[in-house]
């Protein structure tokens, strides 16, 4: 009995773990497909329902509008663009740098570690203004601006993951292509590069995940070149059709289509994400 | 360690100079990126530049910051009632009056106004500063790392205990915690600001209200008492699953032996948890800590987006310093007092919890 007492606590108790972390998102779907009238229906309703007969009656237009918005559409794609330029730059300049720290010996590699280490934990906001002289002085628009910016989180921590999977890496490997006669660069084009790649693919999906998050740059950089702006910026700004009151049929419905695509990508790489997260994290 | 048989000093330096040359364009990068823009951060906090502005900017010397931090106690004196000699006391709450704080506090050489007022002893006093705002901004950012990170510490070993006893559809239950930790946190705020609307509209209202708990039209994001506790559970959502994932694997590394060998020699399992699970786990937890802290130290988007201007933290105070005002100088000035404040935590975190680096 007591037994099935406590199996019964523990299914509860995942239970409402589960509601609590899915919630918020169900209910940016449950209002997505509300209209005007439904939204400010009071009490509000867990599904949408019509404000009379109180049927079920989601509708879609919503979505139709987001996809009919030309700051949300040019948000998406302004994104996509910043967030991959940024990624990869990041992993191709990282990986050099990750197989330096994790398998080659040299003067100063714990010194060049600690900075590349501190650097994941700089807080941004503090070059803010330093960072906009950089980008004007060097004549850049907010694309490529934000592109460049980016890279003060991805390329740490690109770095960082990719030395700890580096070092994991067998040595009789690079023994073995020594021994054959191929110089350290070979070895590392030859054999270690084809062994990174599922390595790649988690830390660029990590790296993208925080380009494709970033608000702060992305907020001031745009702040005179509209048409730049990326999803945060375009959702945060998101303009508002009726005087002083925010659209949020439109922005839940927004919020649902930028947060799908991530979510299954996330789910399909789930295993390594946890793994790259927790090598990022706990092999610090 | 590679190379161990033919160690010879020509193939070492070959081997330290194309690491050299490796790590060339990732600290090209980080000094363009990162070190250059905090050495102008720096040079221009002494500096009264003006944001996107030709005006030539004046050396001020270190007037940003004592603008920003200056800060004085002054005690406030009792309002003395003309007729009866004793201290006045207000005509609908019975509370004893005191002397108006603007009277009280300095103004030279900069003005100082009201940050709060305190007893101490029976006597009353208020504290004053030269830019209320700031100090109020580095205080309710203290106040939302520490509590926000104290429960998603909580939560996150709660939750992450649960997951890690076997049951069936541990996978569905790890990829729901991927959820909040992937929704963008613009977005996330975003879906909260609507759930927790002022009214009936809202339905967090809704919800409390069915449990009996307020009138049902709490306005979360206006009223003071309310803010700061609305932000944090925003914040304990979107981040709590990281931390219980990190925690996971720090939980999944712990040897099952110790266990079995605990349960023979009779302990229990709080026992267990106390003696086994706690120590093992304090590495991980170590790291986990000092990630979140200084990511909440310096949290920008949540504070921006539900709380504009009615309520700062640091990194938005100096964002609307830059962007409102276009106090360029006085904005750098704030940086770099961020970038103390995040560094004394680091140090001070490593330094406390033994994280080893290496």
């Amino acid at each position: 009995m007591a037994k099935l007492a406590n199996r019964v606590l523990f299914w509860i108790i995942i239970g409402v773990i589960i509601v609590y972390l899915l919630f918020p998102f169900y209910w940016a779907v449950n209002s997505s497909l509300k209209n005007e009238n439904q939204l400010m229906m009071t009490p509000t309703t867990f599904v949408p329902r019509d404000p009379v007969t109180k049927e079920l009656s989601p509708t879609l237009d919503n979505y139709r509008a987001v996809f009919q918005s030309d700051q949300f559409i040019r948000g998406l794609r302004n994104s996509a663009i910043v967030a991959s330029a940024a990624t990869l730059l990041s992993l191709a300049i990282g990986l050099f740098a990750a197989f330096a720290l994790g398998k080659l010996r040299f003067k100063g590699k714990t010194s060049a570690l600690y900075i590349i280490l501190s650097m994941t934990m700089f807080p941004q906001v503090t070059i803010l203004s330093g960072l906009y002289v950089v980008i004007t002085g060097l004549g850049l628009t907010a694309i490529p601006g934000m592109v460049l910016s980016y890279l003060i989180f991805t390329l740490p921590f690109t770095v960082w993951v990719l030395t700890s999977f580096f070092r994991d890496l067998p040595v009789e490997l690079m023994q073995a292509a020594q021994v054959d006669g191929a110089t350290s660069f070979q070895t590392f084009r030859l054999i270690l590069l084809p062994l990174t790649a599922p390595a790649l693919v988690t830390t660029g999906l990590l790296a993208f995940i925080a380009a494709w998050n970033e608000y702060l740059f992305a907020l001031t950089f745009t702040a005179i070149e509209p048409a730049s702006r990326t999803v945060p910026v375009a959702i945060a700004l998101f303009p508002a059709l009726v005087a002083r009151q925010e659209p949020f049929g439109e922005i839940m419905a927004a919020a649902v289509v930028v947060t799908i695509p991530i979510v299954v990508l996330v789910l399909i790489f789930q295993r390594r994400i946890v793994a790259g997260l927790t090598a990022g994290a706990i092999k610090g | 360690m590679m190379f161990k048989k033919n160690t010879g000093s020509k193939l070492l330096q070959r081997e330290q100079r194309l690491a050299y040359l490796l790590l060339l364009p990732t600290f090209l990068v980080l000094i363009v990126v990162a070190l250059y823009p905090l050495g102008l951060v720096f040079v221009t906090s002494f500096t009264d530049r003006t944001f996107a502005s030709p005006r030539e900017p004046n050396y001020v010397g270190f007037n940003n910051y004592a603008q920003l931090l200056s800060m004085t106690i002054r005690e406030l004196p009792p309002l003395i009632d003309e007729e009866t000699g004793l201290q006045a006391v207000d005509q609908k709450t019975g509370e004893p009056l005191y002397e108006r704080p603007l009277r009280v506090l300095p103004r030279e050489p900069r003005r100082y106004r009201e940050v709060s007022q305190f007893s101490f002893f029976g006597k009353r006093y208020v504290l004053g500063a030269s830019d209320p705002d700031f100090i109020k901004a580095v205080w309710d950012t203290l106040v939302f790392t520490v509590i926000s990170v104290l429960l998603e510490t909580i939560l996150g070993l709660g939750i992450a205990l649960v997951v890690n006893s076997p049951f069936k559809g541990r996978g569905v239950m790890r990829a729901a915690m991927l959820v909040p930790w992937a929704v963008i946190t613009v977005v996330s705020a975003r879906m909260w600001q609507w759930m927790l609307a002022p009214t009936r509209v809202g339905v967090i209202n809704v919800i409390l209200q069915g449990l009996g708990l307020g009138d049902g039209n709490i306005a979360f994001l206006s009223q003071p008492e309310w803010q700061l506790p609305a932000l944090i559970m925003v914040d304990v959502w979107k981040t709590t699953p990281f931390m219980a994932l990190l925690l996971l694997a720090g939980l999944q590394l712990i040897p099952n032996e110790l266990y079995e060998a605990a349960r023979v020699d009779g302990a229990g399992s709080f026992r267990q948890f106390i003696s086994i699970t706690m120590p093992l786990l304090r590495p991980t937890m170590a790291v986990a800590l000092v990630f979140r802290t200084l990511d909440a130290l310096r949290v920008f988007d949540l504070f921006q987006v539900m709380l504009a201007q009615s309520r700062y933290s640091m990194a938005s105070y100096n964002y609307y310093q830059l962007i409102g005002n276009r106090a360029m100088g006085q904005a750098s000035a704030i940086g770099v007092i961020i970038f103390i404040f995040i560094f004394i935590f680091a140090v001070a975190y490593i330094r406390l919890l033994g994280v080893k680096t290496d």
